[in-house]
């Protein structure tokens, strides 16, 4: 535990070493708010659009925003930077339980999760959006974005540990982004097209962001909370067994 | 050092297969070798000859496909951590994380090494110490010459004080100030009482530094003995009175030859 607290604090000096990353992480997903919510707001008024709960469209667009900026983590791409440039050897001749070495990243990509969330969230707070399910609302969607990128980035380190290609790694999360548009993201699972609710009944993240929006929009409605946090659980436990077992066998 | 009653490194048969994508590769065909504590160890031979896969496998990295290897008395493959607790690593290409400070990524290592916060950070500070980069430890790795970042990568080996210390060519690459300052250091760590097993393509280095040397070629060992030995033997196979060089013994032992092509000077079969 003790070795994955360690390099867990190294990834993020290293993070905070690479604020254009972190601005990137930042910018690109609120950048997609201003531009979904400009697009779209006229057409869904919040005082004529039910599915709103009263907020502004830019309350509904929050939650893709938020699992955006959990999912572009540098964590695959620094490890592959390390398997390509030696250290990653180096960490493995050392005697601590190889599992720290991919642990250590994960847990400082949900600290970083937790950061860049509670940013967003701050920056979103001037323009209307408001939390309607209060501060414990407020905690449990920080946690559930936090999660995501743990999810997120424990996907993209299999890929790293796999490939050790640092082209392969960034092409690799490609495969894993459109389950991100698979969803409800611009109206409600019961207004899509029939394919799309379909695609998106049987897309996991599809219940993770009707968590989210449900904790922005309505009082902690558990019914649609739970699934959310289930999703992240499993999808989190098999990113961490993989994970550990990659390591576990790389040779 | 304690004086042991067992060899710094043995290994016997050691065997690696695997699959890359040209089919079966057999990239060590049973090596057998005895490094004695405290000695300088060196480990030639062509590129691609097997050099750096017996190292990776002696260091716990590969896993062992036959035979068998022990470091300091322990069984590399039985108890890799106990293994790894005796050894430093600096494999070729200084390894090193380049957004961290030279200080940080000492006292990072010591830390994994179990040391408390307080004994890494001194620990750090000696090893800055012992290869001369105390003015250039709060900089990032990343702007460091790259004979500074062997010299941290040899510190960063050194920092839970090893029996035996390897090294995968340490001065490829590297200027030939910055080459003879990294073997001041290693007759340093060596005079403390450090077995070095090195793998080096400069047969000068093996030459100045080596108590004792094996040449691999195609994943087996060809020739082995002191440096004097192996000069002499060849002095006596070819009945000449001109004392052969390292680089004969290693032309021999090969069966190499140099000739130009591509406008190179280029190892070849003969």
């Amino acid at each position: 535990m003790n070795a994955t607290i360690a390099l867990g604090r190294r990834s993020l000096r290293e993070a905070i070493r690479q604020p254009d990353a972190l601005f990137m992480t930042m910018f690109i997903p609120i950048f997609f708010l201003v531009v979904n919510t400009g697009q779209a707001a006229e057409i869904f008024p919040s005082d004529t659009t039910g599915f709103l709960e009263g907020q502004g469209y830019g309350a509904f667009q929050l939650p893709i925003t938020l699992l955006l900026a959990a999912s572009f983590g540098m964590a695959a791409l620094f490890l592959v930077e390390e398997i390509e440039g030696g250290y990653f050897d180096k960490l493995r001749a050392i005697p601590i339980p190889r599992y720290s070495i991919v642990l250590g990243r994960l847990v400082a990509e949900g600290a970083k999760g937790v950061v860049i969330s509670v940013l967003i969230v701050l920056i979103a707070l001037p323009f209307g959006i408001t939390i309607a399910s209060g501060p414990p609302g407020f905690v449990l969607l920080i946690a559930l974005t936090a999660l995501w990128g743990v999810v997120y980035a424990g996907f993209m380190q299999l890929i790293a540990l796999k490939t050790r290609s640092a082209a392969a790694t960034n092409s690799g999360g490609l495969i894993f982004f459109p389950l991100l548009f698979l969803t409800p993201n611009f109206v409600p699972r019961d207004m899509l097209t029939e394919p799309m609710e379909v695609a998106a009944t049987i897309n996991p993240v599809t219940y993770l962001m009707e968590a989210m929006r449900s904790l922005i929009l309505d009082d902690l409605a558990w019914a649609d909370i739970w699934p959310g946090f289930a999703v992240v659980a499993v999808l989190g436990v098999v990113m961490l067994v993989l994970n550990v077992r990659m390591i576990q066998a790389y040779d | 050092m304690n004086e042991t009653e067992f060899p710094a490194v043995v290994a016997e048969g050691l065997v690696k297969h695997y699959t890359g994508r040209e089919g079966a590769v057999e990239a060590v065909r049973g090596v057998d070798l005895e490094v004695s504590t405290g000695e300088v160890f060196g480990f030639l031979g062509p590129n691609g000859a097997g050099k750096s896969t017996t190292v990776r496998m002696l260091t716990t990295l590969l896993t062992i496909t036959d035979g068998r290897a022990e470091v300091a008395g322990i069984d590399v493959a039985g108890d890799p951590d106990s293994a790894r607790k005796r050894i430093g690593v600096a494999l070729q290409e200084a390894g090193l994380d380049p957004r961290q400070t030279g200080r940080e990524l000492l006292h990072l290592h010591g830390q994994l090494f179990g040391l408390s916060p307080a004994a890494a950070k001194e620990r750090a500070n000696e090893l800055l110490a012992l290869v001369e980069l105390e003015e250039a430890a709060d900089r990032v790795i990343k702007g460091y010459s790259g004979g500074m970042q062997r010299r941290l990568d040899l510190a960063a080996a050194l920092v839970h004080e090893p029996d035996i210390l390897f090294l995968d060519e340490p001065t490829t690459g590297l200027d030939p100030a910055s080459r003879l300052t990294i073997w001041d250091e290693l007759r340093r760590i060596n005079g403390h009482g450090t077995t070095i097993f090195l793998t080096t393509q400069y047969l000068e280095e093996a030459d100045q530094l080596c108590d004792r040397l094996a040449i691999i070629d195609d994943g087996l060992i060809v020739r082995e003995g002191t440096p004097s030995r192996l000069k002499a033997d060849l002095r006596d196979r070819l009945g000449t009175d001109e004392e052969p060089t390292l680089d004969d013994v290693f032309l021999d032992a090969t069966g190499r030859t140099r000739a130009r092509a591509a406008g190179e000077v280029q190892e070849v079969s003969v």
